[in-house]
């Protein structure tokens, strides 16, 4: 029964296979569900290539065919590039070069239905570092939101609120970049230490993420007149969780390291701390001490009762 | 309150009234509801900081929670003053130096001669008044405190209302510091309570579990004669023992 079984099986999937000309998903996936590891191509990039089909159908892009996006893949998959690219993911594709080196028209895919997102990506700090300074430095569609074969909504995203910071921190968290890039020094750690990271750990569900002030798809340079935290800017970013937020108040929101008045006020106050803690511990401690002796040693009692004896 | 030595002397007095005793009543629930919820916020990035504060409803609510005791224990600490000066006003507490919870110079001398006694160095303790110093120590630690954290709370609390104060040139540093002095001198606050307060009015052998007179607000003048010897003799006379 079982051979039999399996027989029919492969039939059926061989008639799938030669039935389905467009190449759609299940032809591509019968292969590359199975396979696990990684290939390198030509110019030393590394492609992995296991696509759970599972994990593909429960995606939000689940129902499109895999040749939406990778469409210069067609019958002889892997043999004929170039085949039917729509010009302006072709155009866009070719901007992308320094950043997508495995298959730019793939990348560039994203713009067919996300397109006035993936423009704002585009003119936005992350996309200008691709396609006008020609570096993989910027962040593109598949850096923050994963790959496009695992997109789900929600919770498990990396773009979700519980998630968002630590995807933003794996770039601005990073020595290296900071270093590059001239960024303040350890700006995921100032906001985690700040009142807005701190409720954010414990799990607020108001308060600012990465996103919620600087933007996201449009996300500008600090120094950028048209970021949502640049000078003047600030007082409606900030508002808009801080009724009637003034000039005075926003300068408190920042990622600058503590300056020099409040981290000398704040080693000043360590020594009354440490102080304080020294004296209270020592007279508990030394009280505790010559009570016991009193008891043990001193029968007759404390100090004063002999006075008056 | 008399202080004249023929009349007949009580078994207990009253050390503090209905209404002091409420006031401290409202200042330790707000001060541990303060502490709880401040200590999950300061302490954020601690594991178990997350399930204590889902513990106080989540992080909204523990924030609501703060603040509210927060106003709360600053109006006690407010209306504290006034009780005060009202009881000036109506002549039923003066300075004396005997009673006063002024901080004096004798104090200082106290330590001195407690720390003393408690080294073997001198045989005698100290006698205090109506409160001693580490009693002093206790009271004046929240005025300290009112004025450090109650002020940079109320700050944090309510920034745009701050800014009305806050001069032009000192808003690059001073956010800063009114977190790092809230959150340090709070730090602060609840080690002090716990190594002074708790021990002295709680694990001392002779108050364990604990003093009663923060309900009843009654001191015997047994014990008054045994710790506040300077105190009994103001108002019961030297001669009487």
């Amino acid at each position: 029964m079982r051979t039999s079984k399996s027989a029919l099986a492969t039939v059926l999937l061989l008639l799938l296979v030669v039935s389905s000309s467009a190449y759609g998903e299940s032809s591509c996936l019968v292969c590359h569900n199975a396979m696990s590891g990684t290939s390198t191509t030509a110019s030393g990039e590394v492609v992995h290539l296991e696509v759970k089909m599972s994990e593909y159908e429960a995606s939000v892009h689940g129902f499109m065919a895999c040749t939406d996006c990778h469409q210069s893949f067609t019958e002889n998959p892997h043999m004929a590039p170039e085949a039917s690219v729509a010009d302006s993911v072709k155009e866009l594709s070719e901007q992308l070069g320094s950043k997508a080196k495995v298959d730019a028209v793939a990348y560039s895919a994203c713009s067919t239905c996300h397109y006035e997102v993936y423009e704002q990506v585009l003119g936005s700090v992350h996309g200008r570092n691709v396609v006008e300074e020609g570096k993989s430095d910027g962040a593109l569609c598949l850096d923050c939101h994963g790959s496009p074969h695992t997109i789900v909504k929600g919770e498990g995203s990396p773009v979700s609120r519980t998630a968002v910071v630590e995807t933003c921190g794996r770039c601005h968290g990073s020595e290296e970049l900071s270093e590059a890039y001239g960024w303040e020094g350890h700006i995921m750690d100032s906001y985690m230490e700040s009142f807005h990271g701190k409720k954010y750990t414990l799990g607020h569900t108001k308060v600012p993420t990465c996103v919620s002030c600087h933007g996201a798809h449009d996300v500008r340079s600090k120094d950028d007149p048209s970021s949502p935290i640049f000078g003047t800017n600030k007082l409606t970013t900030c508002g808009r969780c801080h009724d009637g937020a003034n000039e005075k108040f926003v300068v408190s929101i920042t990622h600058q390291p503590v300056g020099p008045i409040p981290h000398y006020a704040e080693k000043g106050l360590i020594v009354l701390l440490m102080s304080t803690i020294a004296f209270c511990v020592s007279h508990v401690v030394l009280e505790a001490f010559s009570d016991i002796r009193d008891v043990v040693f001193r029968k007759e009692g404390s100090g004063h009762d002999q006075e008056h004896a | 309150m008399t202080k004249s030595t023929h009349e007949e002397i009580p078994q207990e007095v009253e050390r503090f009234d209905i209404i002091f005793r409420i006031q401290h009543v409202i200042m330790f629930v707000t001060f541990l509801l303060l502490a709880f919820t401040g200590w999950g916020l300061k302490f954020a990035h601690v594991d178990v900081s997350n399930w204590w504060i889902r513990v106080w409803g989540g992080a909204e609510v523990a924030g609501v929670i703060h603040r509210v005791a927060g106003v709360t224990m600053i109006l006690d600490f407010i209306f504290h003053v006034i009780y005060l000066a009202i009881l000036f006003t109506q002549g039923k507490i003066g300075f004396r130096k005997e009673t006063t919870i002024i901080p004096l110079p004798k104090d200082v001398l106290d330590v001195m001669q407690n720390f003393a006694y408690f080294l073997g160095l001198s045989k005698n303790k100290p006698k205090f008044g109506k409160f001693s110093y580490a009693q002093k120590f206790d009271y004046w630690a929240v005025f300290w405190g009112m004025f450090i954290i109650g002020l940079s709370g109320l700050a944090l609390a309510f920034p745009m209302a701050a800014t009305l104060f806050i001069p032009q040139g000192i808003t690059g540093w001073i956010w800063q510091l009114f977190a790092l002095l809230h959150s340090d001198e709070a730090l602060l606050a609840i080690v002090f309570i716990l190594f002074w307060h708790f021990y002295n009015e709680h694990l001392k052998p002779e108050v364990f579990p604990m003093s009663w007179l923060w309900v009843t607000g009654m001191m015997s003048v047994e014990e008054m004669k045994h710790k506040h010897p300077l105190e009994y003799e103001v108002r019961f006379g030297k001669g009487k023992e």
